[in-house]
């Protein structure tokens, strides 16, 4: 097994070493020397070349070597630079206008744009705060404006109210005077007719009074 | 002899099942040269997929974005942070590079192990994540190299170079090293990366293909978003580096 499993190592390795060879020279393995434009040209060569390589490295330690797999190997040629190359770096470089273009420049700007005005919207809501103490100020000077008013309206109608209070009290006051001197002047005439009648009174009186002392002569 | 070649058939057997094709490539020939074909095809999936969400998500922005919108903006304001904890203030201008680098090598990434690439038969190898290949790691890593100088260079011009001897004169040759050693490990971390981690997924299929490769490929998941992830915070770090004014 052992005889095996080194004869396996043997065979595969010049296998591997050719990989990163990336001319391609003729190999020391007769079987595996087939020139690589031949078979570029000849896509569809009579045996169908599927390769084995890494797992061929790995599973022939189990089953035993053959020389007839060996035909099947061909060189793999991991290393193979060509005018893939700068073809994918055109390709790259394409994507990356394209991709400028479509995705990264107008989201990036519509982005920025956006950030730009949500922080303005923020920087306006501070702002109103002195906004809002403007309109408290507004409303205070309103609510004061709205109490002068009212007590002004309360002393004028207190005023108002204790002017007719006033007033009817004037007017009863003289009502009462007037009727005093009324009853005052009243009473002044039946004095004064009283003393009148009184006097032509006294006058009779007086004679008879004079005439009972006085005797008659 | 008999069971030897009765294995053989089952070996065999396994492999066409297990599919595991590695550093095999479906060739296409345009002008004398030799392309990939299955990388094109896979990455043009990636880009149609990137593009095509965006713009559909994009395309009428709400002040109060809906789901998808949402999303997107999550993943634009995730990548500007990573820019700008790497780069600075001045990252504004390399968020789409970062961006794409994060978002194309994302997409690969989970495309490798989420989309059922293996459905679509190719004549030779087969479709897997665009980072499975060594010339896309290559490719965006060396962007990130042209990257990086360009920023150093913009900002600060031809001075830009004095920080090869900056701390002292000895470290020049070290300083030289690290601009062939960064891309480097740039590409070959995020392509071995994922070659492992979808060798693993079908090794793994090939021997018990029930429920046991199922953590492993929620890992390979979240390796993919990390190898994103690390790419494309690394490529925001040499270029905030060379653009940071030395003191």
């Amino acid at each position: 097994m052992a005889n095996v499993i080194m004869a396996s190592s043997k065979t595969q390795i010049p296998v591997s070493s050719s990989l990163p060879t990336p001319i391609p020279k003729p190999s020391p393995i007769p079987q595996l020397s087939l020139p690589k434009p031949k078979v570029l040209s000849i896509p569809s060569s009579s045996v169908a070349l599927k390769s084995v390589s890494v797992i061929g490295a790995a599973a022939p330690l189990l089953l035993a070597p053959l020389p007839a797999l060996a035909v099947e190997i061909e060189k793999a040629a991991l290393f193979d630079f060509n005018l893939t190359l700068p073809i994918v770096m055109g390709e790259f470089l394409l994507l990356m206008f394209a991709l400028d273009k479509v995705y990264f420049s107008p989201l990036g700007k519509f982005m920025d744009e956006r950030d730009a005005a949500i922080k303005e919207k923020l920087s306006s809501v501070k702002d109103t705060s002195q906004e809002v103490k403007q309109l408290e100020e507004q409303a205070a000077a309103i609510m004061k404006a709205a109490r002068a008013e009212i007590s002004a309206a309360l002393n004028k109608m207190k005023k108002e109210t204790q002017a007719e209070v006033e007033e009817k009290l004037r007017e009863g006051r003289k009502k009462v005077e007037a009727e005093l001197q009324e009853a005052l002047a009243n009473l002044e005439r039946q004095k004064e007719e009283t003393v009148k009648a009184l006097d032509s009174q006294i006058a009779a009186l007086s004679q008879d009074i004079v005439k009972k002392v006085l005797p008659v002569e | 002899m008999n069971v030897l070649s009765c294995s053989t058939n089952t070996l065999k057997g396994l492999y066409d099942i297990s599919g595991v094709e590695v550093g095999q490539h479906f060739y296409w020939q345009i002008g004398g040269f030799q392309v990939h074909g299955q990388v094109l095809i896979t990455s043009w999936v990636v880009i149609a997929i990137l593009l095509g969400s965006a713009s559909i998500a994009v395309r009428n922005p709400q002040t109060i974005p809906n789901a998808g919108q949402n999303f997107f903006e999550y993943v634009l304001e995730f990548i500007r942070d990573v820019s700008k904890t790497q780069i600075g203030e001045e990252y504004g201008p390399w968020v789409p590079f970062i961006g794409t680098m994060f978002l194309f090598i994302f997409v690969s990434n989970w495309s490798g192990a989420l989309l059922p690439w293996k459905i679509i038969q190719l004549p030779h190898g087969e479709l897997a994540a665009p980072t499975n290949d060594i010339n896309t790691t290559v490719a965006l890593a060396l962007l990130t190299s042209v990257a990086y100088f360009y920023a150093g260079l913009s900002k600060k011009g031809l001075s830009y170079f004095s920080k090869y001897i900056q701390p002292t004169p000895i470290l020049l040759p070290i300083n030289i090293l690290e601009d062939f050693t960064k891309p480097l490990s740039l590409s070959f971390r995020l392509f071995g990366n994922i070659l492992a981690d979808e060798l693993v997924v079908v090794v793994l299929v090939s021997l018990v293909p029930l429920v046991v490769p199922i953590p492993v490929m929620f890992l390979g998941l979240f390796t993919s978003g990390i190898q994103a992830l690390i790419f494309a915070t690394l490529a925001a770090a040499y270029i905030g580096e060379s653009m940071e004014g030395h003191h």
